[in-house]
């Protein structure tokens, strides 16, 4: 279970790092806390949900604020 | 025949990749859940997914009360997860992993992490672009260091270096 958190956690890190934070806090609230959301827990669907957009479309969004998919 | 049924999270990037179609040299059809369809938003991921279902590589799976209402116990068991649960996508793609039997694509972590932990989903096979990447490796289609390289750049995804490092890249 140790090496399961051990391995979200380095991920958790890697999009806090790679994130473009300048852009995210450019964004309207409801934007910003959608890539804010998918930054810290890597799920790309409720993320979509809190945008209010399709996955599709937040992949957009997220690769414009270079979040990866890790 | 090897099955397989995929979601967002794993169709966005693969299907970015220059060599995605080396998916079919794993599975004779990959299944795509109509909720996961309706989520498509690329033109790029769409037009490859068209020519995968007009090819018969990949198949519509509609999801039936049945496979929802075994979701929605998924979602409910993963409560328990170390760290994250699942969502209702995911849970569909588990539930008709061990329904059907077919290995379950996504790069989601709860979803990963669930077989491990939830005695019900033992017999599921869930898989990561990085896991497919290793198959095909050692399946002899690709050297798997370039061809993990090739995967990030083109895709924009990352791999963890504790994942890199299990397979001797690190």
């Amino acid at each position: 279970m140790e090496e399961w958190i051990q391995l979200l956690e380095e991920a958790r890190e890697i999009r806090r790092r790679e994130a473009d934070w300048h852009f995210i806090n450019s964004l309207p609230p409801k934007l910003r806390l959608a890539l804010t959301y998918f930054v810290e827990v890597g799920d790309i669907y409720v993320a979509s949900r809190i945008a209010g957009m399709k996955v599709g479309e937040f992949d957009e969004l997220r690769r414009k604020a270079k979040v990866p998919m890790v | 025949m090897t099955e397989a049924i995929a979601d967002t999270s794993f169709l966005i990037d693969w299907a970015r990749y220059s060599r995605r179609d080396l998916l079919w040299r794993l599975f004779d059809v990959v299944h795509l859940p109509e909720s996961v369809l309706a989520e498509i938003y690329s033109e790029g991921t769409l037009a490859w997914i068209v020519d995968g279902l007009a090819s018969r590589r990949m198949a519509l799976f509609t999801e039936t009360d049945d496979v929802v209402d075994l979701a929605r116990r998924i979602v409910s068991l993963s409560r328990a997860l170390p760290a994250r649960g699942v969502d209702l996508p995911e849970a569909v793609c588990l539930a008709a992993g061990l329904k059907f039997g077919y290995v379950v694509l996504t790069e989601n972590g709860g979803a990963v992490m669930a077989p491990s932990f939830l005695n019900e989903l033992s017999p599921v096979k869930v898989m990561r672009a990085l896991d497919v990447l290793h198959a095909l490796a050692q399946a002899g289609h690709i050297g798997l260091r370039d061809e993990v390289a090739r995967y990030q750049v083109e895709t924009g995804h990352r791999f963890a270096k504790r994942d890199l490092r299990r397979l001797g890249l690190e």
